[in-house]
């Protein structure tokens, strides 16, 4: 009978697993332009990358080109929606990324186009770009010279749609100070009011359970719930007495201890590595051949 | 009186952390019900955006290509049977009615690929910038209308498996009356209403 499940279980982990082996993998994303098939001089992947992280830094847009060998009898359209969405080009929130892909043996070349870029970035213009900029120059064997065209061209299309900010990052970190406060005092009083009916070491356990409990996050709730029950068996060794002016005293703590102990994570890794922001691709874009 | 009220808040706090921990689903299948509705109002939005395509693209066939009447007529018919169906929230649940949805749908795309089909033969037609361009709205969003349809497929299984595995079905079935959705049948739409190819 074991047996029996054991070999169902494997015709149907090799029929699942079937079409994704035979399907074209993702390459990785090693910078913002992917040439597997060596078409481009080092020269021209140096200046592109150049144009397009200028392009990024001004505009938060992210436009990466690949350039692949062949499709391996993969539809054009599916597999560049899978890049697209595997490697998240754009940011997240506005989806402003756009995708050039070249696939040598097919002589096929689709632009993919993030939600947040259909807006200007149309099907008709993406459709344009390859007609008029790329295709003439590849139908010479100018590679270098179609794909520099139509990134010039797609940069110039979505310019001056989104702006570059630095806002984002801090804004979610004072977003979590705010929330791990809100666990403290909701911590407290909780643990406050278990001390006056019962026990003075089950209040401060109790509220610092509660805090755990609000504040998001694995660090941020371990700091809300020490913190709670610190003050509250500072507070019971105390008395009752002098609550507010602790109180303002906690805000202070909580901004320091949490700008201090850092938990990090919103800034992004300066420096070569070249990443996707979180952007959504919907299939939006146009393809062509030459 | 002091001990059993500590007790009755421990139990009920007990109770509570209990069913968020082993996950009685009821907030997975409210949270996958409202995906579900999500992804399956951009597969709408992805039709009716076709369907807004077509008055223009006939319009300009027409200005190069009038004696094609029986083509043309053929995409007026079928985008007014695939408009002509209300997707309410009733047509998720009932198979018969999403069956009707996605044949006449699939009837649109039959009919528009022989129109497309056809403007092969008029050079002038396929070198209007306004065809082209009509031509490459229409390639987009046949490919949006694959890429919505594969997310509510995939919103749709999941759905599917959380209403029908162990626990979470008896919070589907007693607590939230919730059914099993039909979901597209044919993965490639496109396979089925592909017009046939001529071949010398």
């Amino acid at each position: 009978m074991s047996r029996l499940a054991f070999l169902c279980f494997l015709a149907a982990a090799t029929f699942s697993l079937a079409p994704s082996a035979s399907a074209l993998d993702v390459p990785p994303l090693t910078g913002r332009v992917v040439d597997l098939a060596h078409v481009l001089p080092n020269s021209t992947v140096e200046s592109l990358t150049t144009q397009l992280a200028a392009h990024e830094a001004q505009s938060s847009n992210q436009v990466a080109i690949l350039i692949i060998p062949s499709l391996e009898r993969e539809s054009l359209e599916e597999f560049s929606h899978r890049v697209a969405t595997t490697w998240k080009l754009g940011q997240q929130g506005t989806d402003n990324g756009a995708l050039l892909l070249v696939a040598i043996q097919e002589r096929k070349v689709r632009i993919e186009v993030g939600y947040g870029l259909e807006g200007v970035l149309t099907d008709a213009r993406s459709a344009q770009i390859i007609r008029n900029e790329i295709v003439p120059r590849f139908r010479t064997g100018d590679m270098p010279g179609g794909v520099t065209a139509g990134i010039s061209a797609i940069l110039k299309t979505i310019e001056g749609t989104y702006q570059a900010s630095e806002k984002a990052a801090p804004r979610q970190e004072s977003e979590v100070i705010w929330q791990v406060v809100g666990a403290v005092m909701a911590g407290l009083l909780v643990g406050l009011f278990f001390m006056n009916i019962h026990h003075r070491l089950i209040g401060p356990v109790a509220g610092a359970g509660i805090s755990t409990l609000m504040a998001p996050w694995l660090v941020p709730a371990l700091m809300a719930s020490g913190i709670t029950l610190l003050l509250l068996l500072a507070i019971g060794a105390s008395g009752t007495g002098g609550r507010r002016s602790r109180y303002s005293g906690i805000d202070d703590w909580v901004w320091y201890s949490s700008r201090g102990g850092g938990w990090g994570g919103g800034s992004f890794g300066g420096g070569g590595g070249f990443s996707g922001g979180g952007g959504d691709f919907g299939g939006g874009g146009a393809s062509g051949n030459w | 009186m002091g001990p059993t009220w500590w007790k009755k808040t421990v139990i009920t706090l007990a109770m509570i952390s209990a069913c968020s921990v082993s996950g009685c689903g009821y907030n997975d299948l409210q949270g996958l019900d409202e995906d579900t509705k999500a992804a399956w109002s951009e597969v709408i939005n992805q039709y009716q955006r076709r369907a807004d395509l077509i008055p223009n693209l006939v319009a300009t066939v027409k200005g190069y290509a009038a004696h094609e009447k029986e083509t043309l007529e053929g995409v007026v018919n079928a985008r007014a049977k695939a408009t002509g169906i209300q997707v309410t929230p009733e047509v998720l649940k009932d198979p018969a009615a999403f069956e009707a949805f996605q044949k006449a749908q699939a009837g649109l795309t039959s009919a528009l690929g022989r129109l497309i089909a056809i403007a092969e033969n008029y050079p002038n037609l396929k070198a209007d910038q306004n065809f082209r361009d009509l031509q490459s709205q229409l390639e987009g969003t046949e490919n949006r209308i694959t890429v919505a349809r594969k997310r509510y497929i995939d919103r749709v299984a999941e759905y599917n498996k959380m209403v029908r595995y162990f626990p979470t079905n008896l919070t589907a079935k007693f607590l939230l009356h919730l059914e099993e959705r039909p979901n597209f049948t044919v993965a490639d739409e496109k396979a089925v209403a592909k017009p046939p190819e001529v071949k010398f």
